[in-house]
């Protein structure tokens, strides 16, 4: 569904990733954790060439997209992203800001967008919201509207990146669970996030990363009970405390 | 309601303020109500003429200072940059042409330089006196057209939206700048264009945002085009000068400050009002409460 090829990329002098092989397959749900500074947010931005790689390939339904001859803007409707600070768009109701994609990049028409936008407002279980603008809402409710945006473009796969970690405590809960129906609905994901609870009951897999490579990958249960590498130990037992 | 009758008191301040000041100047005298009715329609005709020049220079200005701002906005990619990424992609096999890689550099060369005189531009006209522009724009068009009617007036709007120009691109450039990097990325993320990001999600919040300085910007340069008055455009500082010689200082003297309030006033609340009916929670600066 979606793989990568020794991805590289450099920022100035700072190498940041530095060579990630990876392969998700469709239904999967892949969590990616390691520290900060590791490269994480900038691996999922050169999936969908928010970042462009500066080496390696990377394949989405086994169709290479950072090439020349292929739009960038096609390869994001492919995969939905979510982002930490929400970036909900703030002149537009939580309604608009759904049916914003569909209108504007699929052409849809407007009455049938909007359609659409309820039925995935009432899905991450915001129905009575749809007409509140961002800042009349918590972050959680803006987080499952900027989940409800990036589904109405039907994508294949979907990217969070920290998708909690800007959250108070009390919203973290419902923004999981949205992301848990939808992982069992069959959604391939790719997902950075700390939330071990999370991790260990929806990730078919877990990926470490530092320092701009993976250093180590398995199944929820080997990553965190017994991780091979030191360092995995080290930050695990950080975050697990 | 507490608000309301501390207004009321604000108002009355202000007219015993003034009572006090006639009553110095012109008590003894007396103002001349008469003139008020047989001369109101001289200065509703002389202010035409400043509201006139205002609205040209303004809208003009801002189509100038959209593109400043825009431009002043825009980060530039360095032609080293641009070389080291096509050397890159070069490596990987999948670099475009040569001459793409030409457009990239001249197209990049272009931005660079536009950006560079509308920062020379902003600079120049907000360093120096609106006074000496308009004399230096009425001294250019009286040498080159001197035969020219109503080159005064030509001369002034010319100065004054040359002017704006420049106050309206730092206006647009900081509204453009306000706009989160972050709503743009979602935008991208969503499969929009640049230009798509710019039309859907960054201009409508920008302009929202420019509306209040903007208001700011038009009543500024309403009252500056009283300045129109030393290169002799029949504006109404003209007559209300030419009034107050002829016998009637302050007679003339109140006409035009009412006649500047009562538009300063109505175009402040007017908008206002709008903002107020239109404001999107959470976008822009909240309104004053007490
Ligand atoms: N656009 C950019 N320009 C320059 N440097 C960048 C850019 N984006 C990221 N970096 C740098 O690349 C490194 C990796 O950043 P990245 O955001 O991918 O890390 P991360 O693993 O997501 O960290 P965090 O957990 O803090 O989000 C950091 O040192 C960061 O400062
Ligand atoms: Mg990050």
């Amino acid at each position: 569904m979606i793989r990568t090829e020794d991805i590289h990329k450099h920022f100035g002098a700072l190498h940041v990733l530095r060579g990630i092989t990876l392969e998700v397959t469709r239904g999967d749900v892949l969590v990616i954790i390691g520290p900060s500074g590791s490269g994480k947010s900038t691996f999922l931005r050169c999936i969908n060439l928010l970042v462009r790689p500066d080496e390696g390939r990377v394949f989405i339904d086994g169709v290479q997209v950072n090439r020349a001859d292929i739009r960038p803007e096609w390869v994001r409707q492919q995969v939905g992203m979510v982002f930490q600070s929400f970036n909900l768009f703030t002149h537009l109701t939580a309604l608009e800001n759904v049916a914003l994609g569909p209108i504007r990049v699929k052409k849809a028409p407007r009455d049938e967008a909007e359609t659409k936008a309820r039925q995935l407002l009432a899905r991450v279980g915001l129905a009575a919201k749809e007409q509140s603008y961002p800042a009349e809402l918590s972050g959680g409710q803006q987080q499952r509207v900027a989940i409800a945006r990036a589904l109405a473009m039907d994508p294949k796969a979907m990217l969070f990146d920290e998708p909690t970690s800007a959250l108070d405590p009390e919203y973290i809960r419902e923004v999981l669970d949205v992301m848990a129906n939808l992982a069992h609905e069959g959604m391939t994901m790719i997902v950075v996030t700390h939330e071990m609870g999370f991790a260990s009951s929806v990730a078919s897999r877990i990926v470490f990363m530092d320092g701009g490579i993976i250093l180590e990958e398995g199944r929820p249960l080997d990553i965190f009970e017994h991780p091979k590498n030191e360092r995995t130990r080290a930050f695990v037992s950080k975050i697990l405390r | 309601m507490f608000r309301s009758v501390e207004s009321v008191l604000g108002i009355l301040i202000i007219i015993g303020a003034g009572a006090v000041v006639y009553d110095v100047l012109a008590g003894s005298r007396g103002l001349d109500l008469g003139y008020f009715q047989a001369n109101w329609l001289r200065y509703a005709r002389a202010v035409q003429v400043n509201l006139l020049a205002t609205s040209i220079a303004f809208v003009v200005g801002m189509g100038i200072g959209f593109l400043v701002g825009w431009a002043r906005s825009t980060r530039t990619q360095p032609i080293r940059k641009i070389l080291s990424d096509f050397h890159q992609a070069k490596v990987q096999g999948t670099a475009r042409g040569r001459s793409a890689l030409a457009v990239t550099i001249a197209v990049a060369g272009v931005r660079h330089y536009l950006r560079r005189i509308a920062d020379g531009y902003v600079e120049a006209i907000r360093g120096t006196p609106l006074f000496v522009q308009i004399i230096f724009a009425y001294a250019v068009a009286t040498t080159f057209y001197p035969r020219l009617a109503g080159v005064e007036f030509f001369a002034g709007v010319v100065a004054l939206t040359i002017n704006t120009g420049a106050y309206q691109g730092e206006t647009f450039r900081a509204g453009l700048q306000t706009v989160h990097t972050g709503q743009v990325e979602a935008a991208r993320a969503l499969g929009l264009s640049r230009w798509g990001a710019m039309r859907h999600v960054v201009l409508p919040q920008a302009l929202r945002l420019v509306v209040p300085p903007l208001t700011n910007e038009y009543i500024g340069l309403f009252k500056a085009s009283a300045l129109l008055y030393f290169i002799s455009v029949f504006e109404i500082t003209f007559l209300s000068k030419q009034e107050a010689y002829q016998g009637h200082p302050f007679e003339s003297f109140a006409m035009i400050t009412g006649i500047f309030l009562l538009i300063t006033v109505t175009i402040a609340r007017v908008v206002q009002y709008f903002e107020a009916r239109f404001r999107i929670p959470g976008l822009g600066i909240e309104p004053a409460r007490d």
